[in-house]
């Protein structure tokens, strides 16, 4: 599997492939988005009391990695559940990465402003289905152009909307 | 979303804490740091080391302008946004003989049709300008023809010539004669505009490149020599008319700016200060106004424009999109 995948690009390629080619050449989105500030804001100043600890792996940076008994959890911070879906399969990668490496353990997705947490396990059937996006995953980076364009619920919130919508003929 | 600060008095700027503090003989002004964008320096200032890398880490591009007005250089960041891929790209190209004069070609293009619409504008308000507008005309249709840069400068500057000689009939001031174009020193006062809002567009088009992946050395109408920037003066050259030519007419025709604000000097004339305060408001409000966009279906301002303009050129390279100049709608 190329080393290009990162979890990032797993949680886009569940929303838009064209994000997930454009991430995966550096083209990054524009930074002063207020949404991505926001969730960089709310990722450094949530759960104050916990002994989080950011790790950074190669393409993955854990939010929370936390040692419950004999249990090792690690968590991402999202800003909102509204692609929950998208943030489970970033989640399966971790697990299944961590599992590569001889570490086994558990996932939990946090949502701060909704004081709400979803467990995560990497069972068979989610194997499977993160094997899915893999391939999927591996398909768009092969191309040598981005997906086009289409017009999503997403584009509205979207850091990249300026980027995919900047010609005035559309 | 930011503002620019415009120094135009003396002192000295300096970091405080985590804002942007100017010192001059009045007292202590303060800057948010979050809230400024990027910074103009007029005035002579003082500064050091530890304001730069302050600014750095806040990324933050600081343009400076010598006595004159005229823009002397740019403390430009460390690169915050970085694509090798986009780099590669912008590199090749410039380096294909092809791709470059196509994409050259294209600036021209938007360059001129601009120019026409400024002058078709006016034409429609009963300014006699058949032949500057047939002129320009006739540039833009023969620049497929064209094969090399020099032809396509050459073409441009033929068609800006007739354009300007539609000035001294758009202002219809005395005091605002054009004669021709003068650079240095401007020697007449609407060179004197034309010069510093060109540098003004310079500037604000570098501070839109730092928020993109391409590399503003690399330009392709205007020559790359790795050392100054030109991709900036590539792109300028599409919202010339829409932007700096646009404040000069609506400041002389409303008569905001008028023969006190400009001093002579060493055979020059420039504009002093209190005229380069009130060009910079007018420039801001024109940056900041809007129109609406299709492609993204809300309105935008100039500024933001430009900012588009880059990404359609950034599209153009990853061969993706041909680049379409953005067109003046009146």
């Amino acid at each position: 599997m190329s080393d290009r995948i990162t979890g990032t690009l797993i949680w886009y390629a569940m929303i838009c492939e064209r994000e997930v080619w454009l991430m995966a050449h550096e083209i990054e989105p524009d930074r002063d988005d207020a949404r991505l500030e926001w969730g960089r804001f709310l990722g450094e100043m949530s759960y104050p009391r916990s002994r989080k600890r950011e790790i950074s792996l190669s393409g993955m940076r854990l939010d929370v990695v936390e040692r419950r008994g004999t249990r090792l959890v690690v968590g991402e911070i999202k800003a909102s559940s509204r692609f929950v879906e998208a943030t489970r399969m970033q989640m399966l990668f971790y697990l299944w990465r961590l599992r590569e490496m001889g570490v086994e353990a558990e996932g939990e997705l946090r949502f701060p402003e909704e004081r709400r947490r979803e467990r995560v396990v990497l069972d068979v059937d989610a194997e499977a289905r993160l094997a899915e996006v893999l391939a999927r995953v591996e398909t768009i980076l092969e191309q040598p152009l981005p997906p086009a364009a289409k017009r999503i619920r997403y584009c509205r919130a979207c850091a990249y909307r300026e980027f995919c919508w900047s010609d005035e003929e559309d | 979303m930011g503002q620019r600060l415009y120094v135009l008095s003396s002192g000295r700027l300096r970091r405080q804490q985590n804002t942007l503090v100017l010192e001059t003989d009045e007292g202590k002004r303060f800057f948010p740091v979050e809230q400024v964008d990027e910074i103009h320096v007029f005035g002579e200032i003082d500064l050091n080391k530890r304001l730069l890398s302050f600014l750095t880490q806040q990324r933050i591009p600081v343009h400076f302008y010598n006595y004159h007005g005229y823009y002397i250089g740019t403390y430009y960041p460390r690169e915050h946004y970085n694509s090798g891929y986009m780099i590669l790209r912008q590199a090749e190209y410039y380096l294909d003989e092809c791709k470059r004069l196509d994409l050259a070609r294209r600036f021209v293009d938007g360059a001129l049709f601009n120019l026409y619409k400024v002058v078709r504008y006016y034409r429609n308000r009963g300014k006699p300008l058949e032949n500057v507008e047939s002129s320009i005309e006739s540039h833009r249709s023969r620049l497929d023809d064209l094969h090399d840069i020099a032809a396509l400068m050459q073409a441009e500057g033929q068609a800006r010539e007739a354009y300007y000689s539609a000035f001294d009939i758009i202002l219809d001031d005395p005091d605002f004669a054009f004669e021709q174009r003068s650079r240095r020193p401007p020697r007449n006062r609407i060179n004197a505009l034309i010069s510093f809002g060109n540098s003004l567009l310079y500037t604000a088009v570098l501070s839109e490149i730092y928020h993109t992946h391409l590399d503003p050395r690399i330009g392709f109408l205007h020559a790359t020599n790795f050392r100054r920037f030109s991709l900036n003066l590539d792109v300028a050259e599409i919202f010339k008319p829409a932007l700096v030519d646009r404040v000069i007419f609506s400041l002389v025709a409303k008569k905001q700016i008028q023969s006190r604000d400009f001093s002579e000097e060493l055979e020059g004339l420039y504009l002093n200060d209190r005229g380069r305060r009130v060009f910079l408001e007018a420039w801001e409000k024109r940056l900041a106004s809007t129109f609406r966009h299709r492609g993204l279906r809300r309105n935008v301002s100039y500024r933001r424009a430009i900012r588009l303009e880059l990404y359609k050129i950034e599209k153009h390279l990853m061969g993706e999109k041909p680049y379409t100049p953005f067109h003046l709608r009146w």
